[in-house]
């Protein structure tokens, strides 16, 4: 698999909630859910995927639930709280904001 | 994070704090689960299982490290290490039972002591009034320039009712006073008090009764009409069983029947500190008990006898309200000169009235109070320099600490929350002494029947004050040593465990604590040996009369509707009868006896040709009132001329005898005898003085010499007077021919208050005095052991740490003699300056007390004498011992001594 791309734990909180906002999952669904949206370019490593998890629900942004999988087996489904739907749009906004700047900068175009 | 957000999230953290073993498993569940799928997935992209395994175990490696993160990311760091640090210090201090016992026992005995006379200091000045918002609660006095805390008189209070605008409602209240009650119609009345209150009382006080209604407006209209009467709520409890079907019934007071119309709520015990009034009746009925028959307590100006209070306004300031009160004293000067020359007014907060200047009780706790807050410093310093001591033997231990990162701050919390530890248990036993010795204070039996109570309690408030003294005694016993001990030198603190380096300044709090405990042990001494002494010079004092053989007992016909005429003649009768009894050397009457519970009353008078100061209309003397057997009975010697005799009746040429004092005080250099007084002013009756007495103690055994003046009962014909029987025998053997006496001329007649005047004298001037003594002594001598000890253990520790050094000066040559000199030496300069700042504190106290209490006078030597060589003497051997043993050390050993 190609190296992939390091991610700044902020951005890594945006896509866990936007994941999140679309349906509950268990945190190695929400893996393989970021890499196949992404393409295979984002992936996230367990190291950082489960404390940006554990950091998110000390915020109150995702709640945990034990739930049975088809397979019955036992695994911890998070989901979207308000506060954390609330949180989401507020950094997606923010995303939206950097993104568009970094953009401006970069398509300067030399002379 | 936000502010709004900790509200969420705490409560999140809070528990995945207490249930963090669960946490942790689910954690561990949760990866488990992750690392299944992990392998499965490598299995599925063809790996063996081994290799699978493998690759996913190398993939979720470092996550150990993860946890740790996730672990910090719950806690709220401060609570957790404190609970850390609490369970460590339970460890430390278990490893070492003997000294935090110690600790423990010293820190009680300190916080508890203090708590106790706290709860007496709060009673007599704290402790806010029973009632809803007692902060605007004022209370009017009137001003003369003998009494700035005077009652008004009914017509005045009228006035100032009707014409203030400051309060929200003024009330008045009589002194609670002896009442004859009965339950039901012909049962022998008892003695309870009675408070005379006006119909606004409950109401303007938002005080809701219990039980019926308080009184309304209409019903302290009119003089006499409402009959009604309000029970306090423990008086309710006693004699009616809390009967609710009370309300409506009819009882006898004074022998006229009332009507029970409310009960007062439990929350309620009175507005007074020390008596709790048994029932309530509006001043509209005052005269069925009017304690002064010769004024019209409706109509005189100057019979002043109620105190009254009143709500102030949220709109208005203490200073406008002071002021509204000084211009309707001026007006009143203007329209009744003759009664109000002189007089202001002041509206006076309950802190001002509950430490006036005219009343010692309060100061008596405040300064015991202090000693016991000494007795709290001496623990204190004790404990820091165990403390301080212990942690010496730790250095190594904090030093490794110190070196692998811990902050410093984070480790002086560490020794801090040790000696909270150490404070809050001592706390815990200091309430426990404090419960005692409250229990101790209750153990006074007080001689009347009427309910007085001591009101000291181990109520919320002292609890909290023996909290905040906990918390502040672990600071001052637990910061400097914390700092001390963490102050610099690593490398040092790592060689070696016990030693001290070389330095001058490591020392000096070790030094600072031995001179704190010599001057605060001197201290200590001086306050208990003064009021040991003054309290002791009140008790052996002689009083002036014969205080043996003699049995009162209290009358007051009026209980049973006597007349004034009757009245007298009931008392005519009594002594003559009295005198008959065999057995009976002598009888006579009076109002109060010297050395009484109670207040006498006082006389106002002009001295006849002599010159009235411009602004005065009168003088005043405490005086008393008495019949012609009083002084031969009570064996107050007449001086010169005479005493009364049975010939002084009403018609007689009106007559009085006064002390030594008062002959001197306005006829210095001529005989008093035949000389006159006028009553009241210059142009009052005039009164012929036949008789000088012997100048005695009349309220109490420390006071100076007073003015006195008696006049005769015939000719001041009062209801309420005390026979006086001095005996052969047993005086109690006198009181069932009383009693027969009493049954012969009235079956109806209450008496009250018989008892020997020594059981009286010993309450009064002995026993009071001697709890207080007590009390002092015990302080005293609980603080100077402490103090002593601390002080042994101080400097015997100071000097077995300098045994190194000792081991090299005589490595070097120096003789044991020398050495023993060097730290005796060190010790004496300690001790020296202990007792330079000891005696200079000393001093400063005993001018301070003996300005706010009494005469104990002078500086007490023998206290001195006695206490500075025994310190110096126990420095001496504390520092000794340790020295000797050092001394006799092999200087090898010595050097090698850790």
């Amino acid at each position: 698999m190609s190296k992939p791309n390091d991610l700044v734990q902020g951005t890594l909180d945006l896509l866990l909630l936007k994941i999140l906002a679309l349906e509950p999952l268990h945190g190695w669904a929400i893996s393989l859910r970021l890499k196949s949206i992404s393409g295979d370019v984002l992936q996230v490593s367990e190291g950082s995927l489960y404390p940006a998890l554990h950091k998110l629900e000390q915020e109150g942004w995702i709640t945990a639930e034990w739930k049975n999988t088809e397979n019955n087996r036992r695994a911890k489904f998070y989901s979207l709280t308000r506060l954390g739907r609330r949180q989401l749009e507020t950094e997606a906004a923010n995303w939206q904001r950097l993104s568009t700047a970094i953009s401006h900068v970069v398509q300067l175009s030399e002379t | 994070m936000r502010m709004e957000h900790w509200r969420f999230t705490a409560p999140l953290r809070l528990r995945s704090i207490l249930r963090s073993r669960r946490v942790e498993r689910e954690l561990a569940e949760e990866l488990q689960f992750h690392l299944d799928h992990k392998i499965e997935e490598g299995i599925a992209s063809g790996l063996s299982p081994e290799e699978a395994r493998y690759a996913a175990l190398r993939a979720m490696g470092g996550l150990d490290q993860r946890k740790e993160e996730m672990r910090d990311m719950r806690r709220i760091h401060w609570l957790t290490d404190f609970v850390d640090d609490v369970r460590y210090a339970l460890r430390t201090l278990r490893r070492s039972p003997g000294l935090t016992a110690f600790v423990v026992i010293t820190l009680a005995l300190g916080i508890g002591m203090s708590a106790a006379t706290f709860s007496m200091v709060d009673a007599l000045i704290f402790r806010p009034y029973p009632v809803p918002h007692p902060g605007n609660v004022v209370t009017l006095v009137s001003t003369s320039r003998d009494n700035s805390f005077d009652d008004f008189s009914y017509r005045e209070y009228l006035d100032i009712r009707r014409s203030t605008k400051s309060y929200d409602g003024v009330v008045a209240n009589a002194g609670t006073q002896a009442v004859g009650f009965s339950a039901e119609r012909g049962d022998t009345p008892r003695v309870r008090a009675g408070m005379l209150v006006s119909g606004n009382y409950f109401r303007a006080l938002d005080v809701e009764p219990q039980l019926g209604r308080g009184f309304r407006d209409d019903e302290d209209a009119v003089a006499g009409r409402d009959a009604v009467v309000v029970l306090g709520p423990d008086f309710w409890k006693n004699e009616f069983g809390g009967d609710p079907s009370v309300v409506g019934r009819t009882i006898r007071l004074n022998g006229r029947d009332f009507t029970v119309i409310g009960v007062a709520p439990e929350s309620f015990p009175g507005m007074l500190i020390f008596s709790r009034p048994d029932f309530y009746i509006p001043l509209a009925m005052a005269p069925a008990f009017s304690t002064s028959p010769l004024k019209n307590f409706f109509e005189d100006r100057d019979d002043r006898e109620l105190s009254v209070k009143a709500r102030l306004k949220s709109t208005t300031t203490l200073q406008q309200a002071r002021s509204e009160l000084a211009v309707l004293a001026q007006n009143f000067e203007r329209e009744y000169p003759h009664v109000n020359r002189d007089r202001g007014a002041a509206v006076r907060t309950q802190f001002e009235m509950r430490t006036r200047d005219d009343d010692g009780n309060w100061k008596f706790g405040v300064i015991f109070t202090m000693l016991a807050l000494v007795v709290l410093l001496v623990a204190c310093t004790n404990v820091a320099g165990l403390l301080l001591s212990r942690a010496r033997t730790r250095a190594r231990e904090i030093a490794i600490r110190l070196a692998i990162g811990a902050g410093r701050f984070r480790i002086v919390r560490l020794l801090l929350t040790e000696s909270l530890l150490l404070a809050w248990l001592g706390g815990l036993g200091g309430i426990a002494v404090g419960y005692l010795g409250i229990r101790f204070f209750h153990t006074l039996s007080i001689p009347t029947e009427l309910p007085l109570t001591l009101p000291f309690r181990l109520d919320t408030r002292v609890l909290l004050a023996s909290l905040a003294l906990s918390v502040l005694s672990a600071f001052v016993c637990g910061l400097a040593p914390a700092l001390q001990s963490t102050r610099g030198d690593l490398v040092n603190g790592l060689k070696t465990a016990d030693v001290d380096a070389p330095g001058r300044r490591r020392l000096w709090g070790r030094n600072a604590l031995v001179v704190a405990q010599v001057s605060m042990s001197l201290m200590l001494l001086t306050a208990s040996f003064l009021m040991v002494r003054g309290f002791h010079s009140g008790v052996v004092a002689a009083t002036g009369f014969a205080k043996d053989h003699l049995l009162m007992a209290r009358f007051d016909p009026r209980l049973v509707q006597y007349s004034p005429a009757q009245t007298q003649r009931f008392y005519q009768r009594l002594t003559e009868r009295v005198r008959a009894i065999p057995g009976v050397r002598s009888a006579g009457l009076t109002e109060n006896p010297p050395l009484g519970l109670d207040a006498f009353g006082r006389i106002a008078f002009v001295p006849d040709g002599s010159e009235m100061p411009r602004d005065r209309e009168n003088f005043t003397s405490t005086m008393d009132t008495v019949d012609e057997g009083f002084f031969s009975t009570m064996g107050i010697a007449i001086v010169r001329g005479r005493g009364f005799l049975a010939s002084d009746s009403a018609d007689a040429p009106r007559i009085a005898v006064v002390n030594e004092q008062f002959a001197k005080h306005y006829w210095p250099n001529a005989d008093a005898v035949g000389k006159h007084i006028r009553l009241e002013s210059r142009t009052g009756p005039s009164v012929e003085i036949v008789g000088i007495a012997r100048t005695v103690k009349y309220r109490q055994t420390t006071e100076r010499p007073q003015d006195f003046v008696y006049v005769p009962l015939a000719q001041h014909p009062i209801a309420r007077m005390l026979l006086l029987m001095r005996s052969n025998g047993d005086p109690r053997q006198l009181i069932d021919p009383l009693k027969n006496v009493v049954r012969s001329l009235d079956a109806n007649l209450p008496i009250s208050e018989t008892r020997t005047y020594e059981d009286l004298y010993r309450y009064n001037a002995v026993e009071g005095p001697q709890v207080a003594i007590d009390l002092v002594g015990t302080m005293g001598a609980v603080g100077l052991v402490l103090a002593i000890a601390g002080l042994y253990g101080l400097v015997a520790y100071n000097v077995s740490r300098r045994t190194r050094e000792i081991g090299i000066r005589m490595a070097i040559g120096a003789g044991p003699r020398d050495v023993l000199r060097l730290v005796m030496g060190k010790g004496l300069v300690l001790v020296g300056t202990g007792v330079a700042i000891g005696l200079t504190m000393g001093l400063a106290l005993e001018q301070l007390m003996n300005s706010a209490l009494f005469n104990a006078g002078g500086v007490d030597i023998l206290a001195y004498v006695i206490v500075v060589p025994t310190l110096c003497l126990v420095t001496m051997l504390a520092a000794y011992v340790p020295a000797r043993r050092a001394s006799r050390i092999a200087p090898t050993q010595a050097l090698r001594y850790e």
